[in-house]
């Protein structure tokens, strides 16, 4: 089984955000110094793809893993790091540094880096942890004409094609059969993420990893069909009373507060 | 029985990609490629030179002002100079030196030589320590990064014999999870130990084989803020150091006000770790600091962006470990190549990792393990004996305190570095601590603003610090009845309050009693409860690798 693993590089969870003011009087994020990391539900569906491939190997089939972003030169540490887990080659779509993509920009620029590509299957995060879209998955299919299915979480072989378990709401979930090739988006949790050995880390330095320029697949900013209005950090509107006294003075005047906000009867 | 960690053999494994390891990878690479070039019939790989790195890349744990003299950097990388946004880097333009008083600052009419930093440039150490590292794994040197080095490994003979990396996925009671790996055997005949200050390493190799300099080391720990202020206030280049308030004559140390591109400023203080008082806040000492009307008013509508913490040697000369034995040598701050005069020791760390370089290569080529030793001759001549010989009794012209030892320093700055009065017998920082009750006057203290002033954990919170948190505790405390019976008796357990992330707290039990208890994903890595506990009983061990702060732009 073929796999590709659509990959972003998102700033680090605890990265703090800041705005810079916009000549145009909108705000940009600082991008500089923050450090970056691969997006989650992205490395638990690369954890996935390297799954299916070792299960492949253990029947003697063959299996290969490629990993696939599209970013500016720093995103290239993040698909090393994939590689050093056991992903067997990677395709970077080089941005110009500052250029900011929107989900369909992203998907039409893979779909036309993965043209020469055959594959059986193509895995995504099912969101990213920093814009939260859930877009670049969806588009990405419907720009290669395959069928997808979202919030997967388990996957097996079927028939010839797939069966996959999606998370629903409350709880719920959904088995559905899909052919190959097909997309699926991750959940994050599909399975433990594994450690990058110290082999797995000298061995990735061989192998290959491929460039491609933005501009040569015809995408641009200008592909954007998304345009940010205003970035603003959330305004503190919470209000915190401390309430005084002794223990039952303080539970009257609770009971009494949450009377007149009628949040009880 | 099979040994669950598989060997990697290896030539050389440098332990710490900072300025010290990066330079020695960098330097042997260049001399690698010269001979090969020279010598085609006998090349030489560079396949078997790794580094290891506890950050999660390289830089993430580094922390300075920082100031640098760029003479090594320009011996071993002449290209730093056209790629100077790379390093946020600034050449000082204007130097002052300030004395404080509680109320008033008062800039000295001339700045001491040791502090006149023309030439030098204001760079960000991080962003360094990324850069050297692009140019180490770009000339086929290995880079493990989030790979801590957890012990040393030993031949049956008593050799060093590499080292054993951090294991992966243990959980708070160091059972394996799912996932777990164990760390690998790097095998390697030689062992460059260049993990900065305090290493847990070389404090390993340190016990075991008695490693002793003539004083024991010293330490300070430096506390650091990175500003942002309105356009204008305080020109990029610009480099401030301060004396006198808050740190009184007792406490040695100082504060700096570096100029940094973009409106920034870098702003920290450096307090011994060599204080009477069990009380020594270093973080409460900073935060004080600040709220001097001459730095007040400098920071009036900035914002802080980023903090850090980290722990420096200034022993100087005469606290100088021996640098090179059978299979290993010492680097950068793990050996104390510190110059406390000029508070410098980045060009240090390099020129002692080229010097390393060069004793490295000779052992490699010629399979001869005993020509490491001519590392620790040429360190302790050449550039850096130039350097640290003239400064050998700055730190302990202080041991009366900051009046007299100014005054001393002076003396010694005319004489050559001679000192005409003699000194009390040497002792580290942590026999200094006087018990709780000798205390008269209470510590300094004040309640945070969160403007100007902030707690620990808010500035914890800026230093990007993250560890798994599922993970056993890294600072190992081998009898943690000394915290609750003896420690919190005799000092009122000092590190509550030395720690500057909070890592350290007394729990009240539920039989009143009160037990020392750890937060340990708070810990910034500055080694302070290494240095300073007063028992000696806290040995800082690696977290998990990747673990600890994220020092971007620092």
């Amino acid at each position: 089984m073929k796999i590709i693993v659509c990959l972003k590089q998102v700033p680090a969870k605890d990265a703090p955000l800041r705005l810079a003011a916009g000549s145009d009087g909108r705000a940009t994020a600082i991008r500089e110094d923050v450090s970056f990391e691969m997006n989650e539900p992205d490395a638990y569906a690369l954890e996935a793809a390297l799954r299916l491939k070792e299960a492949c190997l253990a029947r003697q089939e063959s299996g290969e893993v490629a990993v696939l972003t599209v970013g500016p030169a720093r995103a290239a540490q993040m698909l090393r790091e994939a590689l050093a887990k056991g992903a067997d080659r990677a395709l970077h779509i080089e941005t110009p540094s500052g250029a900011e993509l929107d989900s369909h920009a992203i998907a039409v620029a893979m779909a036309a880096g993965l043209q020469s590509e055959n594959f059986d299957l193509i895995l995504t995060g099912l969101q990213s942890d920093d814009a939260g879209y859930a877009q670049t998955g969806l588009l990405l299919a419907e720009n290669l004409g395959l069928p997808h299915a979202t919030i997967i979480m388990k996957i097996e072989p079927h028939a010839g094609g797939l069966r996959v378990k999606r998370e629903l709401e409350g709880g719920r979930f959904q088995w559905l059969e899909l052919p190959r090739p097909a997309l699926l988006t991750i959940q994050s949790g599909i399975d433990k993420l594994r450690y990058a050995t110290l082999l797995g880390i000298k061995q990735a330095k061989n192998k290959p990893l491929a460039r491609l320029e933005l501009s040569a697949l015809g995408v641009s900013p200008g592909s954007n069909r998304l345009a940010v209005a205003r970035l603003a950090m959330p305004e503190k509107t919470k209000a915190t009373e401390m309430l005084a006294g002794t223990p039952a003075e303080m539970a009257a005047a609770l009971a009494q507060k949450l009377r007149q906000l009628h949040l009880v009867p | 029985m099979i040994s669950p960690h598989p060997e990697l053999p290896a030539e050389v494994v440098i332990v710490g990609a900072g300025p010290a390891g990066l330079a020695c990878a960098l330097r042997l690479a260049q001399i690698i490629d010269t001979h090969n070039a020279a010598h085609p019939e006998a090349p030489i790989s560079k396949d078997g030179i790794c580094v290891l790195e506890k950050g999660r890349e390289p830089g993430a744990h580094l922390l300075s002002g920082a100031v640098m003299d760029p003479g090594a950097l320009r011996r071993l990388a002449p290209e730093f100079a056209t790629d100077l946004a790379a390093l946020d880097a600034v050449p000082v333009h204007d130097d002052a030196a300030w004395f404080l008083s509680r109320r008033r600052a008062w800039r000295l009419p001339i700045t001491p030589p040791p502090l006149r930093n023309h030439g030098n440039y204001i760079i960000s150490l991080q962003k360094l320590g990324a850069w050297l590292a692009q140019k180490v794994e770009a000339a086929g040197i290995t880079i493990f990064s989030g790979v801590a080095g957890a012990e040393l490994l030993w031949t049956e003979s008593g050799r060093i014999a590499g080292v054993r990396t951090d294991d992966k996925g243990r959980d708070r009671d160091g059972q394996p999870k799912t996932g777990f790996e164990p760390g690998s055997d790097i095998t390697a005949p030689v062992t460059v130990l260049a993990e900065g200050v305090r290493g847990s390493l070389t404090e390993q190799l340190r016990k075991r084989l008695r490693l002793e300099g003539k004083i024991p080391q010293t330490f300070a720990l430096g506390i650091k803020e990175i500003w942002e202020l309105p356009p204008g206030r305080f020109p990029a280049g610009r480099v401030y150091h301060t004396l006198g308030w808050p740190l009184g004559n007792a406490l040695y140390g100082g504060g700096w006000i570096y100029g940094l591109p973009e409106n920034r400023i870098s702003l920290g203080l450096v307090t011994g770790l060599e204080s009477s008082d069990p009380r020594l806040d270093p973080h409460a000492l900073f935060q004080i600091f600040k709220t001097h009307p001459w730095v007040r008013q400098l920071l009036q509508d900035g914002e802080m962006i980023r903090f850090g913490a980290k722990a420096l040697p200034n022993g100087g000369w005469p606290a100088l470990m021996p640098l090179a034995g059978e299979g290993w040598l010492l680097l950068g701050d793990s050996a104390g190549f510190l110059n406390g005069q000029r508070l410098k020791g980045i060009h240090l760390a390099i020129e002692s990792g080229c010097l390393a370089a060069e004793s490295v290569f000779a052992a490699l080529r010629d399979r001869s393990p005993a020509r490491l030793g001519e590392y620790a001759t040429r360190a302790r001549q050449g550039a850096i004996r130039r350097e640290l010989w003239p400064a050998r009794n700055f730190h302990r012209a202080f041991e009366h305190g900051m009046a007299l030892g100014l005054a001393r320093a002076g003396l010694q700055w005319i004489m050559g570095g001679r000192d005409p009065f003699g000194f009390a017998p040497a002792r580290p920082g942590y026999q200094r601590m006087r018990p709780l009750a000798e205390m008269r006057h209470p510590a300094p203290a004040l309640t945070p603003d969160g403007r100007l002033t902030f707690d620990k954990m808010a500035d914890v919170y800026h230093s990007g610090t993250r560890h798994e948190e599922d993970q056993p505790a890294h600072l190992l405390i081998s009898d943690t009845q000394i915290c609750a019976t003896r420690c919190a008796r005799e000092f009122g357990n000092p590190c509550r309050f030395f720690c500057p992330a909070q890592v350290y707290e007394m729990a009240e039990q539920s039989d009143g009693s009160r037990q020392i208890h750890l937060n340990p994903s708070n810990c910034v890595h500055c080694k302070t409860c290494d240095i300073l506990d007063p028992y000696q009983i806290i040995t800082w061990a690696p977290p998990e690798g990747g673990g600890g702060p994220d020092y971007q732009g620092c």
